[in-house]
């Protein structure tokens, strides 16, 4: 990206907030992705590879109807999990490469840049479950029972998933060996999110009811805290 | 000198006395109830070493102070290798009671879940060339996994039920006996201790390598 262009949006002006400041970061980093799509092509591909892949291999009527609601839940999170984290972690890796970290960190406080990026990658992994999720549905006959319910999830599911990453991501944007350490980093961190989405999809393709939504709630608790412990925890690696 | 002699001498007679002074426990096969004095043990002096390395790392992001981060790695691995026999002990017990060594009882899931954390923090320490910087980031990360562990204590056995023996082995609970509950305390006793020795075997070593790179830097 050039300086210029950035400087004009990341700009710390006297009566700039916390969110001003993020949303400028979150537009400056759409904007940038827009002109490369490095990130979003290399996470949709990859979704768009295994999906063909899983659909491929196991077609729409290969698996029982009884079996289907749980295995589906599995292989739909193992897509999703999988793109996500073949991509997200290019939203603090890109200003390392580009050099543009050091300039980020005079321009804006820290917990702006985290929310900023916070911002980006729950953009990015929305797209890809726009995409993803209704592909899924129609290639492999997945029946939802209470959409209202699944809907919920893949949404408390997506925050979950970019607000377990987020922290992970600043961290190996600064260390050796980035690709393969955002995902043995960020995997352990995200096992309580995926087995409690994998619940909330299949009680929602298949339950009796979904009354009262147990995993949304415990998908959203998941975000809110690892958000705020990411807020609190983010000034440490960022200042280093 | 005088603490590790007498640890081994404690260590000694608690693991003869496990093997010839306790009737195996009924309502379970053969001999297989002994393991209590060397798996609760091992589960808990990870527990331990996670939690203490945990605190270790949040005082030395709050002091700096290099020491605090040395206690932090010396007891994450001691902690690994302990969580590391923990789980195979554990696996043992589950073949010859269950039946399989391995069938994803919330136990097992939690215990694998810590190694896979653990791991993925020496990793971390590992792929960060700057000292200063890698004992940031080791400790950042130690204290946003244990945010995600109450879910897999509290959640993930209430989605599935545990096999795992609480009642029936429980030291709290009315089916130990004295004789049994003393030499699980003195077990509990000896490997807590085992642990202290080797942690400060550990961090002594850090410290001497942590100079000697110094000496070389300077040279």
């Amino acid at each position: 990206m050039h300086p210029t262009k950035s400087g004009r949006w990341i700009t710390q002006t006297v009566s700039s907030t916390y969110l001003t400041e993020a949303v400028a970061i979150w537009l400056r980093d759409l904007r940038s992705e827009f002109r490369t799509r490095y990130a979003v092509n290399s996470i949709l591909m990859f979704a768009l590879t295994t999906l063909v892949a899983v659909s491929f291999s196991i077609g729409s009527f290969r698996i029982e109807e009884s079996e289907r609601p749980f295995l589906y839940a599995v292989l739909l999170w193992i897509i999703l999990v999988f793109s996500a984290l073949s991509g997200l972690s290019r939203s603090f890796v890109k200003e390392q490469e580009a050099g543009t970290m050091d300039i980020l960190k005079l321009s804006a406080r820290p917990q702006a840049v985290f929310l900023g990026k916070l911002f980006f990658n729950l953009t990015m992994l929305g797209a890809l479950e726009l995409i993803i999720v209704p592909a899924f549905i129609l290639l492999m006959e997945y029946k939802i029972r209470f959409p209202g319910c699944f809907a919920a999830m893949m949404v408390t599911g997506g925050i979950g998933l970019g607000a377990g990453t987020t922290l992970v991501a600043a961290m190996i944007a600064q260390a050796d060996a980035r690709g393969a350490l955002f995902s043995a980093l960020s995997f352990p961190l995200l096992l309580p999110l995926i087995i409690t989405a994998i619940k909330g999809s299949e009680r929602a393709a298949y339950g009796i009811s979904a009354a009262g939504w147990p995993e949304v709630k415990i998908a959203a608790a998941y975000a809110v805290i690892m958000i705020t412990v990411s807020l609190l925890l983010f000034p440490l690696i960022w200042e280093e | 000198m005088i603490f590790k002699i007498l640890l081994t001498i404690w260590m000694s007679v608690t693991i003869f006395a496990a093997f010839l002074c306790i009737e195996p426990a009924a309502g379970f096969p053969g001999e297989v109830s002994r393991i209590l004095f060397f798996h609760v043990p091992t589960a808990w002096v990870a527990t331990l070493a996670f939690f203490l390395s945990m605190i270790a790392s949040c005082v030395y992001l709050i002091t700096r102070k290099v020491n605090a981060d040395f206690l932090a790695q010396s007891s994450a691995e001691l902690g690994f290798l302990f969580c590391f026999l923990a789980t195979v002990t554990g696996s043992i017990f589950a073949k010859s009671t269950w039946g399989s060594f391995w069938n994803w009882d919330p136990r097992q899931t939690s215990i694998v879940m810590l190694l896979m954390i653990y791991g993925a923090y020496f990793v971390l320490r590992s792929a960060v060339p700057d000292h200063e910087k890698r004992r940031v980031f080791a400790g950042v990360y130690s204290i946003l996994a244990f945010c995600t562990v109450p879910f897999l204590v509290f959640i993930v056995p209430r989605i599935t039920s545990s096999l795992h023996p609480e009642d029936t082995l429980n030291p709290a609970g009315s089916g130990m006996d004295t004789k049994t509950l003393i030499l699980f305390l003195s077990s509990l006793f000896a490997y807590t201790g085992l642990f202290v020795w080797m942690l400060r075997l550990k961090v002594r070593m850090l410290k001497i390598m942590d100079k000697e790179q110094g000496v070389k830097f300077k040279v």
